[in-house]
């Protein structure tokens, strides 16, 4: 059961990071007017965090809540290399998104993205509380990059956070198929051996699942609208899910099977699990978790299409990926290995991914339209 | 004379129900919360494809055909409201602030009539307040939460109601929340309803 805290005290360091923040925020143009009486709390969920550490070579001892009850140096700094990687996403992916503010097709995705932006931003100071308070100066140089790499500049840590969200169907494919990968870390990192990291990811599930939902309920509105033939969202999904599928990172990563190991990052259904882990093979697990989810959802997604139109499918787990075995390597939306010259693959990507004419299109033809169903903003 | 009839001890009633909260007595209910929601929202009497359709078709300016839908999602039969309670009542919902209810207090005897309904509007002008339903209450009983049962619109009662659903919300676990397509209002009053009936 949660009685979530809301830290009231912050240590010097970490008002150092704030006034840094504040300075971020100016540079990348957003106006913290727009915050409203929204706060950046820094929020724990001690109860759901637990007190003895759940899995690997430290099972059954007490988690650990500070800095040097951490046994090992390189345990601690894999602590903090998630914990960077984890911020770093959330400021980036402000970074991509705040310029569509300004074309919202209605008040109420307007709203919605402004308070996913307000609550990306939350989250990322979470993680420099935990850098700042936490891990001394090499936190606090940690929390300071967080707010110096860039991804318009390409500097962000993880691909996906670089690319440029150039408009609204990108932004809902991004908080379908992105923050569901985020859903996936979060939850991941929920049940840490370190206790500060396992007990911020309560509150920041609970925030993330309304980003899920505005995505997935943005695609559904597109494709119930009709206007946006689905061919053409087809394009813009396969594009976005071998993204997504990529984040999980390397086949056969020792990184994640030393995580494990440490007891800082588990499987994505560790408390749910009754399986032993495949210590080996921990980042195919959670992808493939995470793969079977977005077939299920886009299922729903497509059941909305009119009548006439072609069902939405995700593409094979092999095709255009940049990470793992598959990479680098030509297959077929349909997993099947391309059979055909360089140029006839190339040609077959203009085909199934989005080219400067479909954004042309999508953009100066079909945005142009009414082609998103309308929602209010109710305002409370 | 207050021709609503009214329940005895009401205030200590949200006392007892918002203040004297057992939260570990929630667990087996937050454990389910996901397939209770399923189980109520997504049985074929509940309609879900209906409500869904209403969260986008229920818009300011609000018009009488409006709460004609929601009457027929809730299967509740037309209204048989003088043409002025209606726009008593669509005012109200453009005044009304979550979560506050006491606007109710301020309703004709007709408006308030039927707490169901005026409760159904509400939900579908705001999403934030949750469709008062018997079964809902039952539920919230099971968690040492009691409301009073009513047909009326007593606005301390759907107070109450609408608070405990609230709280609920604050002190649930993140695994009750990482899918749902619905208001967070739907997602614990359906699984509480479920959860009720059993």
């Amino acid at each position: 059961m949660t009685d979530t805290e809301i830290v009231q005290d912050y240590s010097p360091n970490f008002e150092a990071w704030i006034s840094d923040f504040q300075e971020w925020q100016t540079r990348i143009g957003f106006d913290p007017s727009w915050l409203g009486d929204y706060r950046f709390d820094i929020k724990f969920d001690w109860d759901t965090a637990g007190n003895s550490i759940e899995f690997g070579d430290f099972e059954g001892m007490p988690k650990w809540q500070r800095r040097m009850q951490i046994p090992q140096q390189n345990i601690r700094d894999a602590i903090i290399s998630m914990v960077s990687v984890q911020g770093d996403t959330e400021f980036a992916s402000v970074e991509q998104q705040n310029h569509l503010l300004a074309t919202a097709p209605t008040e109420y995705d307007k709203k919605s993205a402004l308070r996913i932006m307000c609550e990306e931003q939350r989250h990322g100071w979470q993680m420099a509380y935990l850098l700042c308070t936490y891990f001394g100066e090499h936190g606090v140089r940690e929390a300071a990059k967080l707010l110096e790499r860039n991804a318009q500049e390409g500097t962000r840590i993880l691909g996906s956070f670089n690319a440029p969200i150039d408009h609204w169907l990108d932004f809902f494919c991004f908080t379908h198929f992105i923050d569901r990968d985020g859903k996936y870390q979060l939850k991941m990192l929920s049940t840490s051996s370190f206790q500060p990291l396992a007990a911020s990811m309560g509150p920041m599930l609970k925030e993330e699942s309304f980003h899920l939902g505005t995505g997935a309920n943005g695609l559904r509105r597109i494709v119930k609208q009709g206007v946006i033939p689905c061919a053409l969202l087809q394009k813009y999904i396969n594009k976005w899910v071998s993204t997504g599928l990529d984040l999980f990172g390397t086949d056969d990563s020792s990184s994640a099977q030393w995580a494990y190991v440490y007891g800082i990052k588990g499987r994505y259904d560790e408390r749910e699990s009754d399986d032993d882990a495949d210590r080996a093979h921990l980042n195919e697990a959670s992808r493939e978790l995470y793969f079977q989810e977005l077939r299920d959802e886009m299922r729903r997604i497509s059941k909305a299409r009119k009548d006439g139109e072609p069902e939405l499918t995700i593409p094979s787990d092999k095709f255009n990926r940049g990470i793992g075995k598959y990479a680098g390597k030509k297959y077929t939306l349909e997993g099947e290995e391309f059979e055909g010259s360089d140029a006839d693959w190339d040609a077959y990507l203009v085909d199934v991914l989005p080219t400067d004419e479909d954004e042309d299109r999508l953009m100066n033809d079909y945005m142009q339209q009414e082609w998103i169903q309308y929602r209010e903003w109710k305002g409370d | 004379m207050d021709p609503i009839p009214r329940v005895e001890g009401r205030l200590k009633m949200q006392h007892l129900a918002l203040l004297a909260f057992d939260k570990e007595r929630c667990k087996p209910f937050f454990d389910r919360l996901t397939e209770l929601f399923y189980e109520h929202h997504h049985s074929s009497k509940q309609n879900p494809e209906g409500y869904e359709e209403l969260l986008y078709r229920i818009h300011r300016p609000y018009t009488n055909d409006m709460l004609d839908m929601v009457d027929d999602w809730m299967g509740i039969g037309k209204r048989e409201w003088r043409e002025e309670t209606t726009r008593e009542v669509k005012l109200a919902m453009y005044a009304i602030r979550y979560p506050d209810t006491l606007l109710i207090d301020s309703f004709t005897e007709g408006a308030r009539s039927d707490i169901r309904r005026l409760s159904a509007y509400l939900h579908f002008t705001h999403h934030t307040y949750a469709i008062w339903d018997e079964d809902t209450r039952k539920g919230l009983a099971k968690l040492g939460i009691d409301i009073p049962a009513t047909e009326v619109a007593d606005p301390f009662i759907y107070g109450a109601y609408v608070s405990a659903i609230e709280l609920l919300k604050d002190v649930a676990p993140f695994t009750c929340f990482l899918e749902h397509d619905v208001p967070r209002q739907r997602l614990f009053q359906a699984a509480l309803a479920a959860y009720g009936r059993e």
